[in-house]
């Protein structure tokens, strides 16, 4: 698991949830506007809650299963996660 | 075998003193917070059983239903068992905040099953009180069965029940709005509990479970009532972990030797994509006999490739177990038998399309259809839905059947389950006419050659998304709600397919609404139908008024829409389609201009 040494930047995470998210609707990372909301690119429940798995295995963060409709767009969940990042370890 | 029951509650206390000291589960939390594995006792079972029973027969709960609301836990097998012991009739049910939505979601199941106590744990109780209030539905009791000493063990009495008392009523069937709960009797449960026995081949030293809900029919008969009905174990987790880390579930496989358990196809293709080379070689699948793949269409493809990949990790060809069953045959009908490979048949597909399994023609089209078993434990036709006659072998028609396993019907619809539950065949009598009645419709498609039984498709316009049914008029309901361009009741929801389920929302705009800003209304109609279901609206094509059909008396023809849109019929205002149903509707509107039926 590629678990980052130093806390992620927004850029970054932006980065990382972009490709995570095209791999699971596969369609290519361009295609995928940070500021649309992640349920008009056809992103389900069982793609929603792998992200949640992915997130916890990549940052050992634990996030509610709900995250992904709670913050449905890249921008909003990379916002959302810095803040989780910034509380600490385990605060979530 | 254990056929000398009279009810599963007799059944469950034998086991619960046959074994005390045994496993009755093993329950696996969600992976990061560091608790170890739980194990529930059959004592232990017996113990909380008997409390939480001691106090439904105290407050009048004992033939009464009894509406469960817990996260996946063992809490949830404590409280059936509980119902079973009280005399009381179990209604499983989801726990809605789990998947972010408000109690009101279970209101319909609340009011239609007649609950008489609501149970559930410590932390939901408060907020379940505040719903039953609300609702006005003051005299429903609400216990936490976690809460310690709410009632003596001691003070608990069998119930005097027999066969034909209800065990629990299962809510699958039916939309939110109007929800259907299948009667499953105590008789109906062994009988289908026994099938499962002889088909999978079970015994009381066999591991049997997954990560399944509990409240689902599969779950709940499959990998919890199974084991009780065997004095075997069951190992559980929850399906959020498994949908997090599909290889958890693969890795309990191995740690705890479950031979039997499984899920939708669905299940099988997220491991294909989501379990890496590295953890695939930490997999241990050579003890797994029976990998369950059920309630949703079986893809030959998911088959071919999960055995291909997976046979690195010892799991075997003839481990998968093709099977069918749904929430009113209790589960199980029908299964291939333990140690054969899935049997899979070629068939042409504009044959299949016509209503025949016909061998492949050189150089046509072809589909792989994978056979659900043979139907050893229910008597089974073929029957034209619409003439209500038998089909000859290898026809396509609606499958009926009869058996034990057949539930009495749906509590409290007697118009439907006169159709549903007791329909009769057509030239079935021996003089001709209909015959005697008593066949259950299943509203599915399928055809039977050589013994073995395919199911083709469906008859009714229930969706299937990832192994959870959507009911299109709930979908429609809530892509109109609150937006005005939208006429109620002026859309059609369908499923379309390529490697896997699409939904599709063909929505009419209101003719004052035509030079509205058309991106934004189908945006809100994906956020509507993303936010209440947790499924995708990948689709939405809005149409001019008057599109959509419908029948003279109303109903909104989906199958039709379906047909139209795939064959590119629809002249959309705006349309919002992923680049697979894209593909889709430009393959089939090249390949079939047919008339429209």
């Amino acid at each position: 698991m590629s678990v980052p040494t130093t806390a992620p930047t927004a850029q970054s995470l932006s980065a990382w949830l972009v490709d995570r998210i095209g791999g699971y609707l596969q369609r290519p990372v361009e295609e995928i506007d940070t500021t649309v909301p992640l349920a008009e690119y056809g992103l389900d429940s069982v793609a929603a809650l792998s992200l949640c798995g992915d997130i916890e295995e990549d940052f050992d963060l634990v996030v509610e299963p709900t995250v992904a409709w709670d913050y449905p767009t890249v921008e909003a969940l990379t916002g959302h996660l810095l803040e989780e990042f910034a509380a600490g370890p385990g605060a979530a | 075998m254990p056929t000398t029951f009279r009810t599963f509650t007799e059944l469950v206390l034998e086991r619960t003193a046959a074994h005390s000291a045994k496993d009755a589960f093993v329950y696996l939390p969600d992976g990061t917070g560091g608790s170890g594995p739980e194990h529930l006792t059959y004592a232990r079972l017996d113990d909380e059983a008997r409390r939480t029973a001691a106090w439904l027969q105290e407050h009048g709960a004992s033939g009464r239903q009894v509406l469960l609301l817990y996260p996946t836990g063992t809490a949830f097998i404590k409280a059936f068992t509980g119902c079973l012991y009280a005399g009381s009739v179990a209604v499983p049910a989801p726990l809605p905040t789990e998947q972010g939505q408000h109690f009101s979601r279970v209101s319909g199941i609340l009011r239609d099953s007649e609950a008489r106590a609501v149970l559930t744990d410590s932390a939901n109780a408060p907020a379940i009180s505040e719903w039953l209030a609300a609702e006005g539905m003051t005299d429903v009791l609400c216990l936490a069965t976690d809460s310690g000493d709410f009632a003596d063990p001691a003070a608990y009495r069998e119930p005097g029940i027999d066969p034909e008392s209800l065990a629990f009523l299962q809510y699958t069937s039916g939309s939110t709005s109007d929800p259907k709960g299948v009667m499953v009797s105590h008789r109906n449960l062994l009988a289908n509990e026994e099938t499962i026995h002889r088909v999978v081949r079970s015994h009381s030293d066999s591991t049997i479970g997954g990560w399944l809900p509990f409240y689902h029919d599969m779950g709940l008969i499959g990998h919890i009532l199974q084991p009780l009905y065997m004095g075997a174990r069951g190992v559980l987790m929850s399906p959020v972990s498994f949908l997090k880390r599909p290889h958890r579930w693969l890795e309990m496989i191995g740690e705890y030797g479950v031979e039997i358990g499984g899920g939708p196809n669905f299940a099988y293709e997220l491991c294909m994509r989501r379990v890496s080379d590295e953890q695939l070689a930490g997999l241990d699948l050579s003890r797994w006999e029976s990998a369950v793949n059920g309630a949703e269409p079986i893809r030959a493809e998911t088959v071919r490739a999960f055995t291909e990949r997976f046979a690195a990790a010892g799991f075997r060809p003839e481990a998968f177990f093709p099977c069918y069953g749904m929430a009113e045959t209790t589960l199980l009908v029908s299964g291939a038998p333990r140690g054969t490979r899935p049997v899979l048949r070629d068939v042409d597909a504009a044959g299949l399309e016509g209503g025949e399994l016909a061998p492949v023609q050189a150089g046509e089209a072809s589909r792989t259809l994978v056979s659900s078993g043979a139907c050893d434990h229910f008597e089974l036709r073929i029957v034209d839905p619409e003439t209500r006659r038998e089909r000859p072998a290898g026809s396509v028609g609606e499958i009926w059947l009869k058996g034990e396993s057949v539930a009495t019907g749906y509590w409290k619809n007697p118009g439907t389950n006169k159709e549903i539950f007791d329909a009769a065949i057509e030239g079935g009598a021996p003089r001709g006419g209909p015959d005697g009645g008593g066949w259950l419709r299943t509203g599915d498609l399928g055809a039977v050659d050589g013994g073995e039984l395919f199911v083709t498709g469906r008859l009714k316009e229930l969706i299937i998304f990832s192994g959870r049914n959507l009911y299109p008029q709930d979908v429609e309901r809530v892509a109109q709600t609150g937006e005005k361009a939208l006429n109620a009741g002026s859309g059609a929801v369908f499923s379309v397919e390529s490697d896997r389920e699409h939904l599709v929302v063909v929505q009419e705009v209101r003719p004052s609404a035509l030079t509205e800003d058309l991106p934004t209304v189908a945006g809100g109609i994906q956020r509507r139908v993303s936010r209440e279901f947790n499924v995708p609206a990948g689709n939405v094509v809005l149409v001019r008024p008057g599109t959509v059909r419908k029948t003279t008396s109303g109903k909104i023809q989906r199958t039709l829409m379906r047909k139209l849109f795939l064959e590119g019929a629809l002249t959309p205002l705006h349309e919002v389609l992923e680049p697979a149903v894209r593909e889709l509707a430009a393959r089939t509107a090249d390949r079939s201009p047919a008339p429209v039926v």
